[in-house]
């Protein structure tokens, strides 16, 4: 896939710039999009159970997200911050310099190189492989304290204001360990949960520890763009409800990009296989989706990664058809703006309901 | 005392990735190889990493080079990591097994298959004593049973025997032993491979920096008997609980 085919038009001021806490409504008022067979569909997360049937199984991702952005210092460049990526184990993380939270980088920084993050010494291994803003680094010391020390969620330009950690949990988090929030389960309030189970829905957790986010795709071939591996766990429970789901011919809804992610490594051909790792699968249509039948995700920048997996899923003029939708409609992008649910063969007339705005 | 690894074949590609990747996670190096000035080249590279990093110039081959480059290990303080990365590819361009110079399959093994065990025996009471970690590097010339490939994948067929085994042997007493095959890269062994060909498609050896990452993050014991594909797209420890 071209590069070319990733690219759209997203206005710059359609973004959530804050919290739905800080606009004083609660989260599942955020809005829904609805893809499906028979068109794009407009309402509120509230309504989400309507467009599910009972038996499907939604799979969330239950990580719990770091205050992953600490303060770094080096005797010649001065003060700057790090995005704390991933935990690799024995001291040895995936991180990102930045100058600032609005300001990325890259720094003048170099492999061997000694700076301080936190109060921990750390010393520079090497540079990703073909993503040079992120590094390999040891720190020696005990990174969870130094971060619920001086650590805050990561936090790019575009957010007015920093936000409390809570902020950046989601009702199903469980599992400390990512960098950035799992977004797409932001909207979901204990009502709308509550809602999915009276209505026979079933909820399945995987954990799957996000790294920071993505760059726009730069290689010209969309599979060349390299994704880097992030830590994964697929329990024994979480495989026997997802194989039983598959094998009842019930639908596996995927709560989030990351959760498509973990079930198709975990997919050994036949079932999903309980295992832990690392990942960095990269769901492109060549490769194609074998568990997931649809997906909740929010609204994904252009010449991002993340839209070659919904290429997967839905196609890409189904696609492309939604984010003009949603463009038009004026819908918000990041990680607290609103939500897309993606039902591919879904072939059902979309319910007949007074909010539902209809277009398509 | 400093945690040391050792690392043969470390004048160039591979080995000196690790060599790298190694420095930075503050392993004291032991570096070995045939090529003097290569190898010195790589060792003043690491400067900046600030840790002590000793050269022994010699042929894995060689039992005293071996003893060698153990006494230059515990000198710096706790082995507690071998790499045996040094390889040779046999015959270049590559030949089928049908008409494969015997002489050179003997040469082939030798340093493929017997030195590596050598070291890891020459190395075992440091290793034991430190919770030791032996990788060795493999191919996927192991398994593939590719026309030409038969020479130099038969060696590592074997050496992927002998890290299984060993670390089945070794589960006891507190060493692990992987067996990881790198991928295709863009070295000089796999240019003797393809002599005169292109392969500027194929990734540097820095591409497995993100595996090493991994493996040296895991708990030793879990990752112990594993086989890993270090450009693989995940990687899952072979005792990992779930």
């Amino acid at each position: 896939m071209r590069r070319s085919e990733l690219i759209f038009e997203r206005p710059l001021d359609l973004q959530a710039t804050q919290p739905a806490e800080v606009r004083g409504v609660s989260r599942d008022q955020a809005r829904l999009m609805v893809s499906s067979e028979r068109g794009h569909a407009h309402t509120r997360f509230t309504e989400l159970a309507h467009f599910l049937r009972p038996g499907d199984l939604v799979v969330v991702n239950d990580s719990a997200t770091l205050p992953a952005s600490l303060p770094a210092h080096h005797s010649d460049l001065g003060v700057f911050v790090v995005s704390m990526a991933t935990d690799f184990g024995n001291g040895t993380w995936l991180l990102e310099p930045r100058w600032s939270t609005s300001q990325p980088g890259p720094l003048p920084i170099t492999a061997g190189m000694a700076i301080t993050i936190g109060d921990l010494p750390t010393r520079l291994i090497a540079q990703y492989p073909g993503l040079p803003r992120l590094w390999f680094a040891q720190v020696d010391g005990d990174v969870r304290a130094a971060m619920n020390r001086v650590g805050s969620p990561i936090r790019y330009g575009y957010m007015q204001e920093s936000q409390a950690l809570s902020t950046y949990q989601t009702v199903f988090a469980a599992v400390p360990g990512s960098a950035e929030m799992p977004s797409a389960a932001y909207p979901f309030t204990q009502r709308v949960v509550d809602s999915l189970r009276d209505n026979g829905v079933g909820i399945a957790a995987i954990t799957l520890h996000t790294g920071v986010s993505s760059l726009e795709v730069e290689t010209d071939v969309v599979e060349e763009h390299p994704l880097y591996p992030e830590p994964y766990h697929v329990t024994v429970k979480a495989a026997r409800m997802v194989n039983t789901a598959k094998r009842e011919g019930r639908r596996v809804i995927a709560i989030g990009t990351t959760v498509v992610r973990a079930l198709e490594t975990a997919w050994n051909g036949h079932e999903i296989e309980p295992s832990r790792g690392f990942t960095r699968v990269y769901i492109h249509p060549q490769r194609g989706v074998n568990v997931v039948d649809g997906l909740i995700t929010g609204l994904h920048d252009p010449v991002t990664s993340h839209l070659a997996m919904l290429y997967t899923i839905a196609g890409q003029s189904t696609i492309r058809e939604a984010y003009q939708e949603a463009v038009r409609e004026g819908y918000l992008w990041h990680e607290f703006g609103d939500s897309h649910l993606i039902l591919p063969a879904d072939r059902r007339e979309l319910p007949d309901i007074k909010w539902i705005e209809q277009t398509a | 005392m400093a945690k040391v690894a050792v690392i043969t074949g470390a004048s160039r590609g591979l080995g000196e990735v690790l060599a790298q990747f190694l420095a930075g996670q503050g392993y004291a190096l032991v570096l070995t190889a045939r090529h003097a000035e290569a190898l010195e080249k790589v060792a003043h590279s690491l400067a900046s990493y600030n840790i002590p990093v000793k050269t022994v110039v010699g042929d894995v081959a060689d039992a005293a080079h071996r003893r060698a480059v153990v006494d230059a290990a515990q000198s710096l303080g706790d082995l507690s990591v071998l790499v045996n990365n040094a390889s040779d590819l046999g015959v270049s361009p590559l030949l089928p097994l049908a008409e494969y110079p015997l002489e050179t399959l003997e040469r082939v093994f030798k340093i493929n298959v017997v030195a590596p065990l050598a070291l890891a025996q020459t190395a075992l009471p440091a290793l034991k004593a430190n919770g030791g970690l032996v990788v060795n590097l493999s191919s996927d010339a192991a398994k593939g049973g590719y026309p030409g490939w038969g020479g130099y994948g038969l060696t590592k067929a074997a050496l992927d025997l002998v890290s299984l085994t060993l670390a089945n042997e070794l589960r006891d007493a507190g060493v692990s032993v992987v067996s990881v095959d790198p991928g295709d890269m863009r070295t000089v062994m796999h240019q003797d491979a393809f002599p005169g060909e292109d392969i500027t498609d194929r990734p540097l050896p820095d591409v497995t920096v993100p595996f090493w990452a991994w493996l040296f993050g895991q708990d030793r014991a879990t990752v112990s008997g594993g086989r890993y594909a270090a450009q693989a797209e995940s990687w899952e420890a072979a005792n990992a609980t779930v």
